[in-house]
C-alpha cells in the first residue's frame, strides 16, 4: 500500500484506504446495476453515500487533519489553493480523451 | 505548446479496472510515485457519482539544466481529481503539475469506459505548455533593465570622456604654452 506524503500521516492514511477500498468495492457493480432509472439510482446513491460516511468518517476526519497539516508544512497549500483557482473541477470535464481512437 | 496521446485496451471488465485503479500504486514499475495522498472526496448522494482530489508525490531525477534555471528539486507533487460515474460507466481523471507550475504546466487527462464486457478502454491525453505570459513578462523586464543600464554607461561614458579631454588637452596646453 502507497505511503502518505508524511510518514507521520500513514497508518491514518491506509486505514482510510482499506476503508475507502471495501466499501467502494461492494459500492461499483450495484451502483452500475441501479442506474437503469433515476429513482433507483438516486436511492442506492443515498443510501451508500451515508453507509460510507457512517463507515469510514471517523477516520477520513483523523486522516484529513494530519494531511493537512502535512500539505501545508510542504507549502503545497498554496500551489494547491492556486490550482484550485485556476480550475475548480467540480464537475467532470466536458471533453475527456475521446474513445476509438 | 507538446501534445501526446495514447489509447489502448485492458481485457478486464470495466469495473474490475475502475477498482483496480485505486490498487495502481506501488508498483515496481513506477517507482516514480512514492506518495498518495486523498485530501477531498465526496460521493454525491443523487448521481453516484465519486469525486476525489488527490496529491501524488513523485521523484524523478531532472537534467541538471532544468534544476539550475528552475530550482526545482528531486520532489514533485501533482494534483489529480477524478470522477467515477457508475450511471454513464466512465472515469475521469485530471492532472495538473503542483510544482514549477509557475514555469509550465502539464494537463493531463485520463479516461476509462467499457468496450465491451470484458474489455476496458484507456485513453489518455497531456499538453504541456511552459507558461508564455510569465516569459513575456520577464523579457520585457529583462530588457528593460539592459536599456537602463545602457543609458547609465553612455551617461558615465559621455562624462567621463569629457574629463579624459578636458585633463589632456589642459595638461598639454600647460606643457606647451
Amino acid at each position: 500500500m502507497s505511503q502518505s506524503l508524511s510518514e507521520e500521516c500513514t497508518p491514518l492514511k491506509q486505514k482510510y484506504d482499506s476503508c475507502f477500498n471495501s466499501w467502494f468495492e461492494g459500492y461499483l457493480e450495484p451502483a452500475v446495476a441501479a442506474s437503469q432509472s433515476a429513482e433507483t439510482r438516486a436511492a442506492y446513491s443515498k443510501k451508500k453515500a451515508d453507509e460510507f460516511q457512517e463507515k469510514c468518517g471517523k477516520v477520513w476526519e483523523e486522516y484529513k487533519a494530519c494531511v493537512q497539516k502535512a500539505v501545508k508544512e510542504k507549502g503545497l497549500d498554496k500551489l494547491l489553493a492556486q490550482a484550485r483557482e485556476e480550475n475548480p473541477l467540480t464537475e467532470p470535464p466536458t471533453h475527456p480523451p475521446s474513445s476509438g481512437q | 505548446m507538446h501534445f501526446f496521446s495514447q489509447a489502448f485496451q485492458y481485457d478486464h471488465p470495466w469495473t474490475h479496472v475502475v477498482i483496480g485503479m485505486w490498487h495502481k500504486y506501488p508498483n515496481s514499475k513506477c517507482t516514480h510515485v512514492v506518495s498518495i495522498d486523498t485530501i477531498d472526496r465526496s460521493v454525491d448522494p443523487e448521481t453516484g457519482i465519486i469525486r476525489t482530489e488527490r496529491v501524488l508525490g513523485c521523484k524523478q531525477k531532472a537534467p541538471m539544466w532544468i534544476v539550475k534555471l528552475f530550482g526545482g528539486s528531486e520532489d514533485a507533487f501533482v494534483r489529480e481529481i477524478s470522477f467515477v460515474d457508475p450511471a454513464t460507466q466512465n472515469v475521469t481523471i485530471t492532472s495538473v503539475n503542483l510544482s514549477l507550475s509557475q514555469f509550465a504546466t502539464c494537463y493531463e487527462q485520463i479516461r476509462y469506459s467499457p468496450i465491451s464486457p470484458t474489455q476496458t478502454l484507456f485513453s489518455q491525453t497531456a499538453e504541456v505548455q511552459a507558461r508564455m505570459a510569465l516569459w513575456r513578462s520577464a523579457a520585457d523586464s529583462l530588457e528593460k533593465w539592459l536599456v537602463q543600464r545602457f543609458e547609465q554607461n553612455a551617461q558615465l561614458g559621455k562624462s567621463g570622456f569629457t574629463d579624459v579631454l578636458r585633463n589632456l588637452w589642459e595638461e598639454r596646453h600647460r606643457a606647451s604654452p
